[in-house]
């Protein structure tokens, strides 16, 4: 289970997050909406650990990991923009958080491939990431952060620069993955249809405090 | 714990800064504030100099040598207009129009930035000195006149500013433009409205720069002004070298200091006011239509042809025409011993500036000091530096690390810029996504980061070797006459009289040209990774890459 306690953090002088407390239970979606600005990003980037909060903790599993770098949390992030690296090939990508795993370049080709082939992207794996479609690409991105097998799943906007017709279609692709792979994700958006579609909870970022929706 | 991590980042920084730090203590500021001294005090310590009868005012009170200082300035002004009104139509030509071979043509533009100095100066003679392609098929002749300078700092300079206009119309969002057009504006209005203003502070920049360059500049102005029209810095050299007034010499090195400072200081006010450029939708590049936009598009080539690619040309065809016997000369003990210098010097300088240029840009990513700091070895002119050197370590100014070291500053700010706008526009998405999927900081650096910053690296090596390659003004104050390179040889065959070393100085020039392309080449052709095609070409003009030498 994923634990935010007491969560407060500024930008400049403005209070941006006040006391936020949230859990989220394994196997659960709870998406956290909001105003742009508001926040949001910056709580999952805590979450995350690429940012410190100002007090409060974070816990995972009743450990407190709230100074643990984020390469050693083991949660997935995906972005807005997908975030690939655009040096390397579709395979590569999907391969990168299993060579940080130190396994074998080859072995690790070899499971990314696997992947590639559940997300029907294996036509794709000696391309460079640019020449894929929106969709393809963030496809790519889940595949690889579920490759790394994450202790959780954080997902900032995912579906914001898809057009709507696929935005839909993903959207339940995405929530059986998540579902079947059975870890606690947090979905940060401002489209509430989005959130009603994927999420079992959803709570609201207003003024830096967290308000329950349903 | 918080402070613990940032003091750790800190120190990071700080050791990552060390080096470059040293070096630009020790071989910049040092000698500068030892100029300064010198300066303020007027004491010559030439052994047998006569004594100094020089205060800090006498620069405005010789006739002589205010003339010097107002022509420095004039020539400097005179070419910032010129360049400006040839500049930007030519920009908006090449940043509007499609046509074919517009790509070679915005490659070609960077030729100027990596041909030496003295190349220049010579393309100049070959077309309009004594001989000259042009002068003697018209039968006049420029010598003594403020042409050739003029020119030679046209063949620079114009291309800087066209880059700069061609970038910079490239960020004028065609939805105001077609905003201010359905509101009423001419396409002409629309130009002086809305895109004027959007391109002004750039191009104000660029010229900036364009001013900087001409009035600190050394090479062009020493082969090129002759008696009359050679500037400050040519006054400081024969002071130093020929007439031993040390005294004299730092007082006008003091004046240029102060006065190069001063338009550096507009540049960086100017460079701060350029607000980091948002994703635009550029304007659409049309075919021209009709006989004047074609007449334009011709007019504006041959413009540019005439005064960036011709002298280069020229230098070619009368190397060529020199015959077999000056190329024979090419296998002489002295040609062969120089070629040898230039590359040994330049790859160890490239070595050494390299190193300095990435730290620099990895220490500078979070202190705006620091990355002003780079652009140091950018606003002293190199003769300034040499001088300063000088007369700061006496007994080293023959020692080949002062000089090496010397060079590696003055070459490695092309590095560490290419890598610090490259850092900037790195998205940081990237490198958290990497250390989300459990990547350390180093591993991020070394996987992602660095992967990444290659075609930016390269490119700052390209200049920074290019640099090297043609460095002439610290290889004329430091070195021993066994040390000289292509460039010094260069000059030292211009000193001679008759045909037959002018005719050598031709071909050593294209051999140096032919260097100084390939090293170019080299790093920087190709680059074939997708993604930097697709990013915008802001970052990718080399602000402060020209250095007269």
């Amino acid at each position: 289970m994923l634990e935010l306690r007491h969560i407060s953090q500024n930008y400049g002088d403005r209070a941006l997050l006040q006391d936020i407390n949230l859990s989220v239970a394994a196997g659960e979606i709870v998406a956290l909406l909001g105003p742009s600005g508001s926040g949001k990003s910056t709580l999952l980037a805590i979450v995350a650990g690429l940012q410190q909060p100002l007090s409060g903790n974070v816990w995972f599993d009743g450990q407190e990991i709230t100074r643990l770098p984020p390469e050693q949390r083991r949660f997935a992030l995906m972005f807005q923009d997908f975030a690939l690296f655009p040096h390397l090939t579709v395979l590569d990508n999907v391969a990168f958080g299993l060579i940080e795993q130190r396994l074998d370049k080859s072995q690790a080709r070899a499971k990314a491939l696997d992947m590639l082939a559940l997300f029907g992207l294996v036509d794709h794996a000696r391309h460079k990431v640019w020449h894929l479609s929106g969709g393809e690409q963030q496809r790519v991105a889940l595949a690889r952060a579920l490759i790394t097998q994450p202790r959780a799943l954080l997902l900032d906007e995912p579906f914001s620069a898809l057009d709507a017709d696929l935005r839909a279609s993903l959207r339940d692709e995405f929530k059986t993955c998540i579902q079947a792979a059975g870890m606690p994700t947090l979905l940060v958006t401002h489209d509430e249809q989005e959130a009603r579609a994927m999420a079992a909870r959803a709570v609201r970022l207003v003024d830096g405090r967290l308000e329950a929706l349903w | 714990m918080f402070f613990l991590r940032n003091w750790g980042r800190l120190q990071s920084s700080l050791w990552l800064g060390l080096l470059p730090a040293a070096a630009l203590l020790l071989l910049l500021i040092a000698p500068l504030a030892r100029l300064t001294l010198t300066g303020f005090t007027g004491e010559a310590s030439w052994p047998g100099a006569a004594p100094s009868t020089w205060s800090l005012w006498t620069p405005w009170q010789d006739d002589y040598l205010r003339w010097r200082v107002l022509w420095s300035l004039a020539q400097a002004g005179i070419t910032c207009v010129l360049a400006f009104v040839l500049g930007l139509p030519l920009a908006w030509v090449l940043a509007r129009f499609e046509f074919a071979g517009r790509t070679l043509v915005l490659r070609l533009l960077m030729l100027p930035f990596v041909v030496p100095t003295l190349v220049a100066a010579l393309g100049v003679l070959a077309l309009w000195g004594p001989r000259g392609l042009l002068s003697g098929w018209l039968g006049v002749n420029l010598q003594d006149t403020p042409w050739l300078l003029l020119y030679g700092n046209l063949f620079f300079n114009l291309c800087l500013v066209v880059r700069a206009g061609v970038d910079a119309l490239g960020q004028v969002n065609a939805r105001q433009v077609a905003a201010a057009r359905s509101l009423g504006a001419t396409p002409w209005r629309a130009f002086w409205r809305i895109e004027w203003p959007a391109i002004a502070p750039w191009l104000m920049s660029s010229l900036c720069l364009v001013f900087l360059y001409c009035f600190a500049g050394f090479g062009l102005a020493l082969v090129l002004g002759g008696q009359r029209f050679a500037t400050v810095e040519v006054e400081i050299y024969t002071l130093v070298a020929h007439e031993l007034q040390l005294g004299q010499a730092s007082v006008l090195a003091l004046w240029m200091l102060g006065l190069t400072g001063s338009v550096a200081l507009l540049y960086a006010l100017l460079e701060k006011r350029l607000a980091a450029p948002n994703r635009v939708q550029p304007l659409a590049r049309r075919r021209p239509q009709g006989v004047a936009q074609w007449l334009a598009l011709t007019a504006a080539l041959a413009v540019l042809f005439a005064i960036c690619a011709l002298p280069i040309l020229a230098i070619v065809w009368r190397a060529l025409d020199a015959g077999w016997k000056v190329w024979g000369t090419l296998l002489d003990a002295e040609v062969t011993a120089a070629l040898w210098n230039t590359l040994r010097f330049s790859t160890m300088a490239l070595a050494l500036a390299t190193l300095l240029g990435v730290q620099h840009a990895l220490a500078a990513q979070r202190s705006v000091a620091w990355r002003t700091a780079a652009f140091l070895p950018f606003v002293v002119s190199p003769v300034t530096v040499a001088f300063g050197l000088l007369l700061l370590y006496p007994s080293w100014t023959a020692s080949l690390p002062l000089l090496l070291a010397a060079y590696a500053v003055l070459a490695y700010p092309f590095v560490a810029k290419s890598m610090a706008a490259g850092l900037d526009s790195l998205p940081q998405h990237l490198l958290q996504a990497a250390r989300t999927l459990g990547a350390s900081p180093q591993r991020t650096f070394w996987r992602v980061t660095l992967p990444l910053l290659r075609p930016a690296l390269r490119r700052g090596m390209a200049f920074a070797a290019a640099t090297a390659l043609g460095e002439f003004a610290v290889t004329l104050f430091l070195s021993r006459p066994e040390w000289a390179t292509l460039t010094t040889l260069i000059y030292r065959r211009l000193g001679h009289p008759g045909a037959a070393s002018l005719d050598q100085a031709f071909v050593l020039a294209s051999v140096l040209m032919l260097l100084a392309l390939l090293a170019f080449l080299l790093i920087e052709w190709p680059v074939s990774e997708g993604y930097e095609r697709r990013r915008p070409a802001i970052g990718a003009l080399p602000v402060g890459a020209l250095h007269h030498a």
